[in-house]
């Protein structure tokens, strides 16, 4: 039987959103082309999560090891190698996280299988898989090929599906995989620790109205004038990854993949053209607004309403109105 | 393979002995930048217009070439620039060696053209698999094509492990202690045994500053250009015949979610603006 | 040595640490500038004084130390040549590097696309010449004037004016690039005479009679630094000063407002042209204008020059004491002359919140609005 197996991503006893939006992009490749869909996760003490993906799937391989309590890439390649190779599954969908960056590239190479990553779509069209993903910072996209494989692999952008459970559940069958490590395996890479951002006063991510500022604002010295227009319409602020990449906000601050996810009734987004790891980090907002000089800037394709100007011209102004409106 | 560790890694530094001295490869590439560029499609339907776009190091890259100075400023050694691409990439190689690189070298053939992640891997692969390094540093990604994937894969080329999305280096005992930047503002800890490579984030360090003398003066420096022969390739390994995967087209997205756009002056603006907020109900 | 060309070039040994020069700099309030001690160290070691504290970046450039300098030394220069070290060595304050870096990339220092240069000017049809054209005036707009949205309504300003008086200019467009005057000031003389270059081969494609400059950064260096420029360079409220003696610049409206004017650093103490933008100003009907207590060669810096723009010094601005001293004066605007002082001025209004008591304008702005 034709196979497409997705790798499980957990991290700190919790599966991540990435799992289930792959699981369910993948479930719609299954069915286009008749594939059996199987999921593989490795860890220690995971056999609740075993359950829950049982219900995505329509089988659980699932490998144990006190070793890889924590991911490490050198195992997990290990790991994967063999069920791959034993198995041989069409396709190998992998998250484009910190996880799947450090693992694609170099599990692909070793089985000589092609990869390519960051796809935000996959289809198979007369037996041919065609993945798309972005590049130019999501200005255009491109279509990517294949040569011919028995196995051909991807990594899938965050956000790019999204996740829906199987109704009815598919209650797949959950399959124990003994452990292939030894400490040899660990010979050359080891986990050591999670270290927390320190966080600040201000948690942006549970915040109701939040105003992020970007690029734009070209000088630190201009951020307090999006921090008045933060005030007067009683949100946070926050930023985009150059923002604190440039040490003109603390990290607690940054909105993105690699900052903080919000969802807030209201985002703002000023001066930001809208790079995919900060759009993945805004996609649970209620309202999104947009002020950007750039009318075809990436992040007016998620905003609901958009205004193509200077935000030096349009934000002072707006502040004005806004507390205008509060004082009546 | 071979590396230094096994041989001279102890140098004196203001008269005390440190260990460690680190020979390091970083590889580079040279971007069009297109963050305010109207973005067209060239006539191959494979590409994009790059006439007027101005180009420079990769951002990502640049991180990691002022990762490896600092490193070899605190450890001696040697930095050497490598970087696949025709003449132009000599600009951004240039750069380095101003910057303080000690050698800089280019691999290039036209048939290297369509190259995709895992074979410009594979080239840079058949220059290094022949230098002495301690340490290889990339960038984690591109910021044209976006891939990152180049750094790991000559990992596993190299036979050599590999840490990815890099945000703190420490070198000691021939091991290298990163942080690696995970979601949600966490990071994880890790310990990678030398040789190894490094795919470099942003902000990890400020990268310095280099003058347009210095840049001049670096142009009288000689970067080796390596071929397909002297890389020991066939043409049937590299560019799209080499090429497990193949950019088959390029296309502008679809916009998927309608944005309304707000017109009109600030004060217009202001109002409808004013308008949508209360009948959100978020005002 | 080095130190031996710097004390030649800026003839330091005629210093006599009489100290006008750190007791008239504006900066000392602000930052452990001195530069008379500076100028001792070198003279004193004949080793160029290397200093790397964030005061070397706080120097605005404004001159006063050399309007006052009783041996007619240019104290100022002696930072630069600081700062032309620090950029040699890599040590520079992130957001300079990224300014310098955006001028050699982009041609201008805001970090924006060159191709976006002329967009302030979309429907106003202005022409770009064509190779050899002989060009009776081309106005060279500058980088602030292109791409900062307050001070694009400057620029269009002076459009405006310049069709009024029927005036078959011309303008670069997307090929004009920076005049380099902060990136001299910034220390980068590499990146300068690259600059320099690039700018005589492009005014050489064409015959030029009369430049004009938004900027008095812009209209400096190009008089000062540009050896190779022939033709006739003026700040555009010399050229308007011009047409008003020749009854050509003629005011239709009234400007009924008591107005102040702010001395740019660059045009006033630089270049002497103090008297051009009063007789404006007197010039225009309705027009009450009165002086600051510190006018002319006194007029305070806004902190604009000397790469400032990109480099903040912690404590009160200067543009702040200034807005409060136009204030003072019971003047309702204060008019200047120079897209760093526009901005920074506005800025001080709104820091000081005095939005209700005084506004900021451009003489440029003032005289689209009368003719």
């Amino acid at each position: 039987m034709v196979e497409v197996l997705v790798l499980a991503e957990h991290r700190k006893g919790e599966l991540r959103d990435i799992t289930f939006e792959m699981l369910t992009g993948a479930r719609k490749i299954c069915d286009k082309i008749g594939a059996d869909l199987t999921v593989a996760l490795l860890g220690f003490n995971v056999k609740e999560f075993a359950k829950e993906l049982a219900d995505y799937a329509k089988q659980v391989l699932i490998v144990e090891d006190e070793r890889i309590k924590e991911f490490n890439s050198e195992a997990y390649q290990k790991i994967l190698a063999k069920i791959i190779g034993e198995r041989k599954p069409l396709l190998v969908m992998i998250g484009h996280t910190a996880i799947g960056m450090d693992l694609a590239p170099s599990l692909a190479t070793s089985l000589n299988i092609p990869l390519t990553t960051d796809c935000i779509g996959l289809d198979f069209k007369d037996g041919k898989l065609y993945a798309i993903r972005q590049i130019y910072s999501g200005k255009v996209n491109a279509e990517i090929t294949f040569k011919d494989a028995e196995t051909y692999m991807v990594t899938i952008r965050s956000g790019a599906f999204q996740p829906e459970k199987p109704e009815p559940p598919m209650g797949g069958g959950i399959i124990n995989i003994p452990s292939p490590l030894t400490d040899e395996d660990f010979a050359v890479k080891k986990f050591v620790e999670y270290v927390e951002e320190a966080k600040g006063e201000i948690d942006i991510s549970a915040a109701d109205i939040v105003v992020s500022v970007g690029r734009g604002i070209k000088d630190a010295k201009n951020i307090p004038l999006v921090e008045e227009f933060a005030k007067a319409v009683g949100g946070v602020l926050a930023c985009s990854r150059p923002i604190v990449d440039k040490g003109w906000l603390p990290k607690d601050r940054q909105v993105g993949i690699s900052g903080k996810t919000v969802k807030p009734k209201l985002y703002i987004a000023v001066g930001i053209s809208g790079a995919f790891q900060h759009l993945a980090g805004i996609k649970g907002s209620g309202v999104i607004i947009a002020v950007n000089k750039d009318p075809k800037a990436p992040i007016f394709r998620v905003a609901d309403y958009g205004i193509v100007d200077d935000l030096f011209k349009v934000i002072p102004v707006l502040k004005d109105k806004i507390l205008e409106l509060k004082g009546k | 393979m071979q590396s230094l560790h096994e041989t001279e890694n102890v140098f004196i530094k203001n008269g005390v002995m440190v260990v460690e001295k680190m020979d390091i490869i970083v590889c580079v590439k040279h971007v069009p930048d297109t963050a305010e560029a109207e973005v067209t499609i060239d006539p191959s339907g494979r590409d994009i217009k790059k006439e007027g776009l101005p180009f420079d190091i990769n951002e990502w890259d640049n991180y990691a070439i002022e990762e490896a100075l600092l490193l070899k400023e605190k450890h001696g050694g040697k930095v050497t620039v490598i970087t696949v691409g025709p003449e132009e990439y000599n600009e951004t190689l240039r750069k380095c060696l101003a910057k303080g690189a000690d050698e800089a070298i280019r691999l290039y053939d036209e048939s290297f053209k369509g190259s995709d992640g895992y074979t410009t891997a594979k080239i840079l692969y058949s220059a290094i698999k022949n230098m002495k390094f301690d340490l290889i540093l990339t960038g984690a990604m591109a910021g044209d094509d976006g891939y990152a994937q180049v750094g790991v894969t000559l990992a596993e080329m190299l036979g050599i492990p590999h840490a990815s999305l890099v945000k703190k280096v420490e070198v000691k005992d021939g091991w290298v202690k990163v942080n690696r930047e995970l979601e949600g503002g966490l990071e994880e800890v890790a310990e990678v045994k030398l040789p190894a490579v490094l795919a470099i984030q942003t902000g990890i360090n400020e990268p310095r500053y280099v003058s347009i003398a210095g840049i001049r003066r670096a142009a009288k420096k000689e970067i080796k250009v390596l071929g397909l022969a002297e890389l020991g390739l066939s043409k049937e390994e590299v560019g799209e015949l080499g090429s497990p995967t193949r950019l088959e087209r390029l296309f502008i997205p679809e916009v998927t979610k309608k944005v309304e756009f707000l017109t009109g002056d600030p004060s217009e603006v202001a109002s409808k603006l004013a308008n949508v907020l209360k009948e959100k109900g978020v005002l | 040595m080095a130190e031996q060309e710097i004390l030649q070039r800026l003839n330091l040994l005629a210093c006599m640490q009489c100290g006008i020069c750190s007791g008239s700099c504006p900066i000392t309030v602000k930052a452990p500038l001195n530069i008379r001690r500076i100028i001792r160290e070198l003279v004193l070691t004949r080793k160029l004084p290397k200093h790397k504290e964030e005061y070397i970046w706080g120097c605005t450039t404004c001159s006063t130390c050399e309007v006052r300098c009783p041996r007619e030394l240019k104290p100022y220069e002696l930072l630069i040549d600081i700062r032309n070290w620090l950029v040699e060595e890599g040590e520079v304050p992130v957001n300079i590097r990224d300014a310098l870096e955006s001028v050699y990339k982009h041609g201008n220092p805001w970090g924006r696309a060159r191709s976006k240069r002329s967009e302030w000017a979309e429907g106003l049809n202005l022409k770009q010449p064509t190779q050899g054209e002989k060009i009776s005036l081309l106005y060279f707009v500058g980088c602030a004037p292109a791409y900062d949205s307050r001070v694009q309504e400057v620029a269009k300003a002076l459009v405006k004016i310049f069709g009024k008086m029927d005036e078959d200019f011309r303008f670069l467009g997307n090929d004009e690039t920076c005049c380099g005057s902060e990136i001299y000031s910034m220390g980068e003389k590499g990146l300068f005479e690259w600059l320099v270059e690039e700018n005589q081969n492009l005014f050489n494609k064409y015959a030029i009679d009369l430049m004009v400059t938004t900027s008095p950064h812009c209209f400096n260096i190009f008089k000062t630094r540009y050896p190779e420029i022939k033709f006739e360079v003026q700040h555009y409220t010399q050229y308007l000063c011009n047409q008003l003696e020749k009854g050509k610049l003629k005011f239709q409206e009234k400007f009924e407002a008591t107005v102040t004017y702010h001395d740019p650093c660059f045009l006033g103490k630089r270049n002497n042209i103090f008297e051009e933008p009063r007789k404006i100003l007197e010039t225009i009907p309705g027009i009450k204008f009165v002086e600051m207590p510190r006018n002319k060669a006194q007029s305070l810096c806004c902190e604009g020059g000397g790469g400032r723009m990109w480099y903040d010094l912690p404590g009160e601005r200067l543009a702040e004491a200034r807005i409060m001293e136009a204030e003072s004066t019971g003047a309702e605007i204060i008019v200047t002359s120079c897209p760093f002082c526009l901005i920074n001025l506005e800025d001080a209004v709104k820091t000081t919140g005095k939005e209700e008591k005084i506004k900021v304008m451009d003489l440029a702005e003032i005289v689209a609005q009368t003719i």
